[in-house]
């Protein structure tokens, strides 16, 4: 079942909401931490008004949310139910809420300086849709069960068909349900008379019927945009539903029973009731009970639920008018144009796909040109330009300028970290935790991996280097127990770093094995030994790896288990192009489950003037942060990455 | 002929200094003014209203607080509306991603409580904005955006201009007491209040020429009174105050910035100019930040529950508008 339904604004403020079982806020706040701020799902465009069909579902906690999204008004719209449930109405629901909810309360949401929504009323439309939806949904199309209904008539000519089918149905119900309570659910019996017919004839039939047909839907509502599908299953419906009519008209009492039957599920209201109402089983039972609610209140519903088809109907007209639509004559498209272009230049122009096309080629060149691999590119420029449809243009500004400004909020959404990366403060808190905490002090632990040589000793020594001109004692671990010359390398750095700290009072140390060892030992000997000794920080160098390298790749997990650094940094080359979002990857997952990259560092700024697009490769591969950069070959020449910084070079032209 | 007779007769009349001149002309210098004023007044009441800013970290209720003010006068009439949570309650909120603007009165006094219909009672009320922010950190640039004198990408030769375009009167950084108590929480919410109280310094440093920006007074809200875990205001306080002298301490030991030192323009920089407060004081208090003429209060409050409620806060904001 629905555990909850929300309908929430951009600004986090909860609109309208049906709640049947209580669900963590978290839920959902996760769900658009994750899905519309980080961006982590990989989907494109998931930002814009997709049906919920579209829209990938997103897990958490045994939960599964299906949502849509309105993106002239800001508002999102949310299922949420248990994982173990397959609901396969549900997306169906959420577009068909969203259509109404826009339609009967769009004016209201464009009011500016206000959150507040009157949609008290909106409970009743809700109700209509989900019994109308969990009838239809929960059990295959009506008019495909009619279909397969004479399919069993034909199979069983001989045994019930002769009789008339409105008798079978006044004589045979009860004998059917005892029979087989499993052939339908319970609830929808009382609103589909015209499947009644068929348990009548045959109840076996009718179960594997519904079975196959309801996997037939299933794939289809996979498949295709709910909008069509929609309104191919109303006429449908409205087929039926005259048909039932035409049945009944031949006897005069029966026809009373019809239209009670068809206004039944709307009268229902709740969950608890409809179920009852199903459970009791016998239809006269229900009959009874829809003649004692004979009240205004049914009526009303039913208007409802005639208003909620006309408004899914206009909705769906407008759809289909607007793929056909057709270009205005001559004189018509040239006049458009020439608007067009004057409002290039003084702005106040609503942007469309086709202005975007080609200054959105411009962009993506531009950023390919500044070393941005191409997966990473097109993926931004596709955010921006759904961002931008529909934008109306500032005034005086042009659509690059607009679209320049876009790309310089994306960029820095996406360069900005989720957390703060203040690395000393860290140190801080680790080797010094505050007394009122239980956590007991220990050494900071650093590891460094990356590629074979894109600087994982030279940066780990400026690293040290600045540790030390803070006072802390750093203790460095030679992981690299292969490449010869490694340690002897670390050892120069080491002597280095010795002198020129010697006065500011750091203290470093090198922590050697020699070759050939296992490097995850290793560290987890130099962590015990750097906790005896009282140091703060340890520095773990690692070999270089080849990222698409399995056998090297593998060890890394078995170091992170050992070694149980505090952070894992990267070190990606700025000059390496297209190949950064599969490094990043690679080296992301090769820690196994629970632990991924920190950080990472890129070396070799200096290098290529403002091609920095490697950034922009990797955290768009990862959403892991950039934490340094690279500037120079000294020991000083690290710095912390500036995302102003980096956006500037990213978007200045030459 | 008649009509040029006629109007020649006019301009005559016109300048002879005849009473009738005289009334219309002293009408029209005493009235015109007095006209113009209304008019461009009240242009400028609806282009730019006062505003209070609401920033904090993710969950910490700003969304909420925001709804509850919001949503104060409509719970109040309970006679005729029967409401349907008793006092005013605020609606439900998530994780916001875009900021919210929402139109408030207060009355002139500024001690109306945020319960009251202003209309209903017919007394004269000051509007305002106040403007809720996401808290993911993400998107705290929506919020920092605010507090920045000028564009940096506009030419620097251009002095800071007095008028900004919404006429901010005051800031509340809105925290969780309760989650303030474990460790986590506390470094990340100091350290967004560290940004938000550097960029109003150095918007009061920054600003050239004669007449300094109007200074903006912040409200740190300690929300969540109502938890049995939180933190009274004063411990918030200096815990906050520690933990910002912490901060300060490690930022100005860190690396620095890219980009910094590369560019040869921005080689001006002084030292201290990243530093909150007193330059080189040992201890971080937010006494310091007056001499950048902000005034920083912490008020304790709950937006939900039976705690202390938000009407100590609601009289801050009002007196501030």
């Amino acid at each position: 079942m629905l555990d909850t339904f929300e309908i929430l604004t951009t600004s986090g403020v909860v609109l309208w909401s049906r709640t049947y079982a209580h669900v963590s806020p978290s839920v959902v706040n996760n769900f658009i931490a994750d899905v519309f701020i980080e961006e982590k799902s990989s989907v494109v465009g998931a930002k814009d008004g997709a049906s919920a069909a579209v829209n990938p579902p997103y897990k958490y906690d045994q939960h599964t949310l299906r949502w849509t999204f309105e993106k002239e008004l800001g508002i999102i719209f949310v299922a949420v139910y248990r994982s173990l449930l397959h609901l396969s109405w549900i997306d169906k629901l959420v577009d068909h809420i969203k259509t109404i909810f826009v339609k009967l309360y769009g004016d209201q949401l464009k009011k500016p300086n206000t959150t507040i929504v009157e949609c008290l009323k909106f409970d009743e439309y809700f109700d209509q849709q989900l019994h109308e939806l969990e009838q239809t949904g929960g059990k295959p199309d009506r008019s495909e069960v009619r279909a397969l209904e004479d399919d069993a008539d034909l199979e069983i000519p001989g045994e019930k068909s002769p009789a008339p089918p409105s008798l079978i149905q006044r004589s045979r119900p009860h004998d059917t349900l005892d029979s087989s309570p499993v052939a339908t659910p319970s609830a929808s019996r009382p609103s589909t008379p015209g499947v009644n017919h068929l348990v009548v004839a045959k109840a076996g039939p009718v179960a594997k019927m519904s079975r196959r047909a309801r996997k037939g839907h299933n794939t289809n509502s996979g498949l295709v945009s709910s909008g069509d599908e929609g309104s191919a299953k109303k006429s449908k419906a409205k087929a039926a539903k005259r048909g039932r009519k035409w049945d009944a008209d031949g006897f005069a009492d029966e026809d009373d029973d019809v239209q009670l039957d068809y206004s039944a599920p709307n009268a229902i209201t709740s969950d608890s009731e409809a179920e009852a109402a199903g459970r009791l089983g016998a239809v006269e039972e229900v009959d009874a009970s829809t003649w004692g609610s004979n009240t205004k209140g049914k009526f009303v519903l039913r208007d409802l639920g005639e208003e909620v088809h006309s408004i899914l109907a206009s909705a769906d007209a407008k759809n289909s008018i607007e793929k056909f639509d057709s270009p205005a004559g001559l004189v018509g498209s040239s006049l458009s144009a020439i608007s067009g272009l004057f409002r290039n230049v003084v702005g106040g122009k609503v942007l469309t796909k086709e202005d975007l096309d080609k200054a959105m080629k411009g962009m993506e060149e531009h950023l390919l040109k500044k070393n941005v691999a191409r997966e990473a590119a097109v993926r931004l420029c596709e955010g921006v330009e759904k961002e931008l449809i529909g934008v109306k243009t500032g005034n005086f500004e042009s659509i690059d300028a607009r679209i320049r400004k876009a790309m310089e909020a994306s960029l820095t959404k996406m360069l900005t970290p989720t957390s703060s990366l203040d690395l000393l403060r860290e140190i801080d808190s680790i080797t010094a935790p505050p007394a009122t905490s239980l956590r007991k002090a220990r050494p900071y632990v650093m590891s460094i991996v990356g590629v074979n040589g894109v600087g994982k000793s030279t940066n780990l020594s400026k690293i040290c280097f600045f540790l030390l001109q803070n006072k802390y004692k750093v203790l460095i671990a030679a992981g690299d127990t292969f490449r010869s010359g490694a340690v002897e390398q670390l050892a120069v750095h080491v002597r280095n770093l010795k002198e020129l700290t010697a006065r500011e009072g750091g203290k470093v140390e090198l922590y050697q094995k020699g070759y050939g060892k296992d490097a995850a030992t290793v560290a987890k000997d130099a962590v015990a030994f750097a906790a005896q000794e009282g140091f703060d920080v340890v520095l773990i160098d690692t070999a270089g790896r080849r990222h698409n390298d399995q056998r090297l790749m593998s060890s890394l997990e078995k170091f992170a288990k050992f070694a149980q650094p505090d952070k894992i940094l990267m070190v990606g080359e700025a000059l390496v192009g297209t190949d950064s979002v599969a490094q990043a990857r690679n080296f992301n997952a090769a820690f196994g489950t629970g632990r991924s990259l920190d950080g990472f560092i890129i070396s070799k700024c200096d290098t290529v003037g403002d091609m920095v697009g490697t950034l922009v490769s990797i955290v768009h591969a990862t959403s892991v942060p950039v934490l340094f950069v690279g500037v120079g070959q000294h020991y000083s020449d690290l710095r912390n990455f500036s995302v102003k910084w980096g956006v500037e070079k990213l978007l200045s032209s030459n | 002929m008649a009509a040029l007779d006629t109007l020649k007769a006019f301009f005559e009349a016109s300048l002879k200094p005849s009473p009738v001149v005289f009334a219309i002309g002293f009408a029209f210098v005493l009235f015109f003014p007095v006209l113009l004023h209304i008019l461009v007044t009240q242009k400028s009441t609806y282009t730019t209203l006062p505003s209070v800013l609401l920033v904090g970290p993710s969950g910490a209720g700003k969304t909420a607080l925001l709804t509850l003010l919001e949503r104060g006068p409509l719970s109040a009439p309970a006679g005729e509306k029967p409401s349907l949570t008793g006092p005013a309650s605020p609606a439900p909120t998530h994780t916001s991603q875009a900021p919210a603007a929402v139109e408030l009165a207060v009355s002139t006094d500024g001690t109306s409580s945020f319960r009251d219909d202003l209309d209903a009672t017919g007394a004269t009320a000051k509007r305002f904005l106040l403007i809720d922010t996401p808290g993911h950190a993400k998107l705290r640039r929506l919020a920092l955006s605010h507090l920045s004198p000028a564009k940096p990408s506009t030419s620097p030769t251009s002095s800071y201009s007095a008028t900004p375009k919404s006429r901010l009167k005051g800031l509340v950084f809105v925290l969780d007491a309760a989650a303030l108590a474990d460790g986590d929480a506390l470094p990340a919410t100091a350290a967004y209040l560290y940004d938000v109280l550097l960029a109003l310094q150095k918007r009061a440093s920054g600003a050239k020429g004669s007449k300094p920006p109007p200074a903006i007074p912040v409200l740190i809200a300690a929300n969540k009174l109502d938890l049995f875990t939180a933190l009274p205001a004063a411990l918030v306080k200096s815990n906050l105050e520690a933990e910002l002298g912490r901060i300060r301490k490690t930022r100005s030991r860190g690396l620095l910035d890219s980009g910094v030192g590369a560019d040869d323009d921005v080689a001006g920089i002084e030292e201290g100019d990243d530093w909150l407060g007193e330059y080189g004081s040992d201890k971080f208090s937010f006494k310091q930040m007056l001499e950048f003429d902000i005034e920083v209060e912490v008020v304790g409050g709950s937006v939900l529950g039976d705690g202390p409620g938000a009407d100590r806060w609601w009289k801050w904001i009002g007196q501030r508008a």
